[in-house]
């Protein structure tokens, strides 16, 4: 795990964001230079297809980096109790459940136990939009309060420190992580 | 709500009339004509008199103020990624890669064209072709900065443009603010 900001993987994002543009350009200049009818030739199909390749990659590499970001953020909070694949589980169970960031954020701090108020000054937003939050939370995790929403971890944080392997209903493949 | 002068008129004078310079030669002034020349003489000047004001001017027309660090980038990069808010008072760390890269490219642009008019680079390609691509590359910048200013007012609540115009940036309440 690393303590380090991925700042490599932030330079490989710019410098191939500034690629793409360059290649993009170079695909719409060639495209509008050649004309309807030819616009279909191999050449400028193989080039529109390694732009957008390209990109997609872009894309791919910045969701990682957001994943990653997300992942210190919320570990550098840790209170001890929890190590990371503990914080792993969760962050599955996160992405099953399809939180969006800001409630996977607002998740975290409400299993750590923080009240609403709280989370809204470390996340700098109003107490009603915490709750709306929260609201989005319970109903993407099948459940009406906070007691219930912390039940549902409650099995993971007592079987983890013995078994590193998580035998739960969260389907994690053997390879993984 | 808080409410923060931070622009000082030169600031704001300076960026309207580099938008509208800029603009203008892009867009609108014929290429070859004088007055193409004298508008991106005017930019000239007016990048030189920002070089000063990022040295002596107030708190936050400085260069040293708004410097990014890579934690600066890395912390509002997080803050992006897990949905949290927190104002700055002067430029933004991304905000000032961008403006830093606008303010070069702008000299670039603004020294290619006055070597396209010199004997020496006479009949010379490369001044012209780095003045284009430049001016291109700028282009894309800009689009770039507008998105990039407009995202932020949405994300953080701040509104960025208003205070480019009146000064004064307004803070929602509850946000930690950075300088
Ligand atoms: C309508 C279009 C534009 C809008 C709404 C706009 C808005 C802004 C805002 C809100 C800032 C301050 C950013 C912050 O709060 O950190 C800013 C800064 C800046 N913008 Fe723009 N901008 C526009 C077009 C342009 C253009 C066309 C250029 C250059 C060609 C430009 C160059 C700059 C520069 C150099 C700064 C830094 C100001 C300084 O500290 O000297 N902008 N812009």
């Amino acid at each position: 795990m690393t303590r380090h900001a991925p700042y490599g993987l932030m330079i490989l994002i710019a410098a191939q964001l500034l690629c793409a543009v360059f290649f993009l350009g170079d695909v719409v200049a060639d495209g509008l230079e050649a004309g309807w009818p030819h616009f279909m030739d191999w050449h400028f199909g193989v080039e529109a297809l390694a732009a957008l390749a390209l990109i997609a990659g872009v894309g791919f590499e910045i969701r990682t980096l957001m994943a990653l970001l997300r992942r210190e953020a919320h570990l550098k909070e840790q209170l001890g109790l929890a190590a990371g694949a503990f914080h792993e589980i969760v962050t599955q169970r996160f992405a099953d459940w399809g939180l969006t960031p800001s409630e996977q954020d607002v998740a975290l701090f409400t299993l750590k136990g923080l009240a609403i108020p709280e989370i809204a000054t470390l996340r700098g937003s109003a107490e009603g939009t915490v709750k709306a939050h929260l609201g989005g939370i319970y109903r993407k995790a099948g459940v009406n309060s906070r007691g219930a929403f912390l039940a549902l971890f409650i099995e993971d944080l007592m079987t983890q420190p013995a078994d590193p392997v998580p035998h739960h209903p969260t389907p994690v493949s053997p390879t993984g992580t | 709500m808080t409410h923060h002068r931070v622009w000082d008129p030169f600031i704001r004078v300076f960026h309207w009339s580099v938008v509208t310079l800029f603009f203008a030669n892009a867009f609108v002034v014929d290429d070859d004509s004088k007055l193409h020349h004298y508008v991106g003489y005017a930019v000239a000047a007016a990048l030189v008199l920002r070089l000063a004001w990022g040295l002596i001017g107030p708190t936050y027309a400085r260069f040293a103020q708004f410097a990014p660090s890579p934690a600066g980038v890395t912390a509002q990069l997080s803050d992006m990624a897990t949905g949290r808010k927190r104002a700055h008072l002067g430029h933004t760390p991304l905000g000032a890669l961008m403006i830093f890269n606008l303010l070069l490219s702008l000299a670039g642009i603004a020294l290619t064209g006055y070597l396209m008019t010199t004997d020496m680079f006479w009949g010379v390609a490369w001044p012209e072709d780095l003045h284009e691509a430049l001016v291109t590359w700028t282009e894309i910048s800009v689009v770039l900065h507008v998105v990039a200013v407009i995202w932020e007012s949405r994300r953080t609540g701040v509104n960025l443009p208003r205070a480019m115009v009146t000064g004064i940036k307004d803070i929602p309440d509850g946000l930690q603010i950075e300088p």
